[in-house]
């Protein structure tokens, strides 16, 4: 791996959006073998492996190493990170792609609105019911570093492949995690996000792998990428790398 | 000495005791751990799934097999005290980049036995004579006290709600300060009173009522009782006056106890009089005579011995008594040796069912080895 990897989503509002911010930089995109390949070809970087991937593969990759740089959702990187925040580097915050990562409960649950209602009431049912509150989420690490920090212990986790938002209305799990972006399809399923329980606000971003091979070669073309990005930062490209790579 | 040299001497120091050797069942259902404390014990759980979707655990301890193993033996009728010893292989996720996934602890679970200062001591100079036999002499220790901290959120006279809620907070990585600093919300107040001042069922009606007019389903699987009780124990709670700044100035106090080995009573009594607490002597005596008993028999705890009331809050079904060893250069995240008290445990892995004291300690022979080669 000396050449810069990078990849962008495959598919839907998420890939026709990171195109256009890319061809707007001066970096078009193209596929090949149309529309249904998954290589492609971008100018002006010199030679990069171009990969169309699905958010998740590319926020593991960014994590393992296997790519260099790409464009994903903050949640999936904050998810997938065993140790945290120090495993990814956020270069730049896209501005679509916006949602927040979310604590929502039964609507009825008048006696719940901030994790430490929510603490109380698990403990009470744990009393009752002799098992823990059911949490169903696709965020299982989030979600876990989440209630810890809060102070809340008193709940399972059940992982959602999806529809997660479902889970109370037939009986699955109590308490979901997931991400919304207006709320609407959690009303409708009459839940309400707890007070104190906005976990993450994610975007689609730019990001960066400490954890890959970074070759002269990979971090010429990174270059170029940053400097288009960030042409008025006061440090040049190559250190505002540098940071990147060595921060930790 | 080899690997091999130091299960075997740390083997010899607990099997002179009589307690009876056993090999209990390595993988376990998940439940077993993560109903019992948590899902934030996952972190460090080897996790995999069977072929029929379940999800199991690679033994994370000892005790927790040795535990339940005694659990079914007390609840098919039979009883009296019992031990056990081991030396054998445990399995966790590293805390530490240099810590293996797979490891093996050399220990002791004792059951039945009177729960006193005296048998603590006991225990831990056990553990401490399996160090000793393992070649370290230059060692040093913390203990710490789960039971303090609830007796003393009891000796303040705060509403039972939000006493238990410190207790629980307590137990929890964010600790009782994250529970202080987003404390609960006072919503639905009236609606609590008028639910309070009504006969049960006329409760569940006014409360139906009151979702009917918000246009707001009911969902979940709590009940509306469930949800009521709730709501009259949070308004009772807030019209308690919740957490009041005196104190919060006595947990702040006890939160900050970190000092010798001889000067823990004094310590505790310390905060219990300059704030006028009553009800804590028992506590304090026991906590008192422990660490004498302690130094009696292990006389080095005076000099290399701390206690530290948030000690062991994290260690997840421990409920008294508990301590961790260290050498050479480990630091506080690799201990040599750990142990302590969990006298709820077999109530809690029976559901009830049989009810022991329980004490216990381990020695890890990987962390002694590179003790030994490091130096502090």
């Amino acid at each position: 791996m000396s050449k810069l990897s990078f990849a962008i989503p495959s598919k839907g509002r998420l890939k026709e959006q990171t195109e256009q911010w890319l061809a707007e930089l001066g970096f078009p995109v193209s596929q090949i073998g149309g529309e249904r390949g998954y290589q492609a070809e971008i100018a002006g970087l010199g030679d990069v492996e171009m990969r169309l991937l699905s958010a998740s593969e590319i926020a593991r990759g960014l994590i393992e190493g296997s790519l260099h740089i790409g464009v994903t959702g903050e949640d999936l990187l904050h998810d997938f990170a065993p140790d945290g925040a120090s495993e990814f580097r956020i270069v730049r915050q896209l501005g679509f792609g916006g949602a927040d990562v979310i604590v929502a409960v039964p609507q009825a649950w008048l006696d719940v609105d901030t994790m430490a209602d929510l603490e109380a009431a698990g403990a009470a049912f744990r009393k009752l019911h002799h098992r823990r509150l059911r949490v169903a989420t696709k965020y299982m690490r989030l979600t876990r570093r989440f209630f810890a920090a809060k102070s809340v212990g008193e709940y399972r986790l059940v992982e959602s492949a999806g529809a997660t938002e479902a889970a109370p209305t037939t009986g699955a799990a109590d308490v979901i995690v997931d991400i919304t972006s207006t709320g609407a399809t959690l009303k409708a399923n009459g839940l309400k996000i707890l007070d104190d329980g906005i976990i993450l606000k994610s975007q689609a971003s730019l990001a960066l792998s400490p954890a890959a091979d970074w070759s002269d070669e990979a971090q010429a073309s990174c270059l170029k990428l940053l400097e288009r990005i960030q042409p008025d930062a006061s440090a040049g490209a190559k250190n505002l790398l540098n940071t990147f790579l060595t921060h930790v | 000495m080899t690997p091999e040299q130091i299960v075997e001497a740390a083997s010899a120091v607990f099997a002179q005791t009589g307690a009876r050797p056993v090999d209990p069942a390595y993988v376990l259902a998940s439940d077993i751990p993560l109903e019992l404390s948590g899902e934030a014990v996952r972190a460090r759980l080897c996790v995999f799934t069977d072929h029929r979707g379940n999800e199991m655990v690679m033994r994370p301890d000892l005790t927790l097999p040795v535990a339940g193993m005694e659990a079914e033996r007390l609840a098919s009728g039979r009883n009296g005290p019992e031990a056990y010893t081991y030396a054998a292989r445990a399995f966790r996720l590293p805390a530490s980049p240099d810590d293996p996934m797979e490891f093996t602890q050399v220990g002791f679970e004792r059951f039945g036995r009177e729960s006193s200062p005296d048998e603590d001591a006991d225990a831990f100079a056990l553990v401490q004579a399996a160090v000793a036999a393992c070649g370290i002499d230059n060692w040093r220790m913390v203990m710490g006290d789960l039971s303090v901290f609830p007796a003393f959120v009891d000796a303040l006279g705060l509403h039972g709600v939000t006493a238990s809620l410190l207790k629980r907070a307590f137990r929890q990585e964010g600790g009782v300060a994250e529970l202080l600093a987003g404390a609960p919300s006072a919503p639905e107040v009236d609606l609590a009173h008028q639910l309070s001042a009504s006969a049960p069922e006329a409760a569940a009606l006014a409360f139906l009522d009151a979702l009917r007019e918000r246009s707001i389903p009911m969902i979940g699987t709590r009940s509306v009782t469930e949800i009521i009780e709730g709501l009259k124990a949070k308004a009772a709670a807030a019209d308690a006056g919740g957490v009041p700044e005196d104190a919060r100035k006595v947990l702040g106090a006890l939160a900050g106890v970190n000092c010798s080995a001889p000067e823990t009573a004094e310590a505790l009594s310390g905060i219990a009089r300059a704030h006028g607490l009553r009800g804590l002597d028992s506590v304090i005596e026991r906590v008192t005579r422990r660490v004498e008993a302690i130094i009696d028999a292990v006389p080095r705890v005076a000099e290399a011995g701390r206690f530290r009331s948030g000690f062991g809050r994290r260690f997840t079904y421990y409920d008294g008594f508990v301590f961790e060893t260290y050498a050479g250069g480990l630091g506080e995240r690799q201990p040599i040796a750990t142990g302590g008290r969990y006298d709820g445990l077999i109530a809690g892995l029976s559901g009830g069912r049989a009810r022991a004291s329980g004490i216990g300690g381990v020695v890890r022979p990987d962390r002694v080895i590179r003790a030994r080669e490091s130096v502090a």
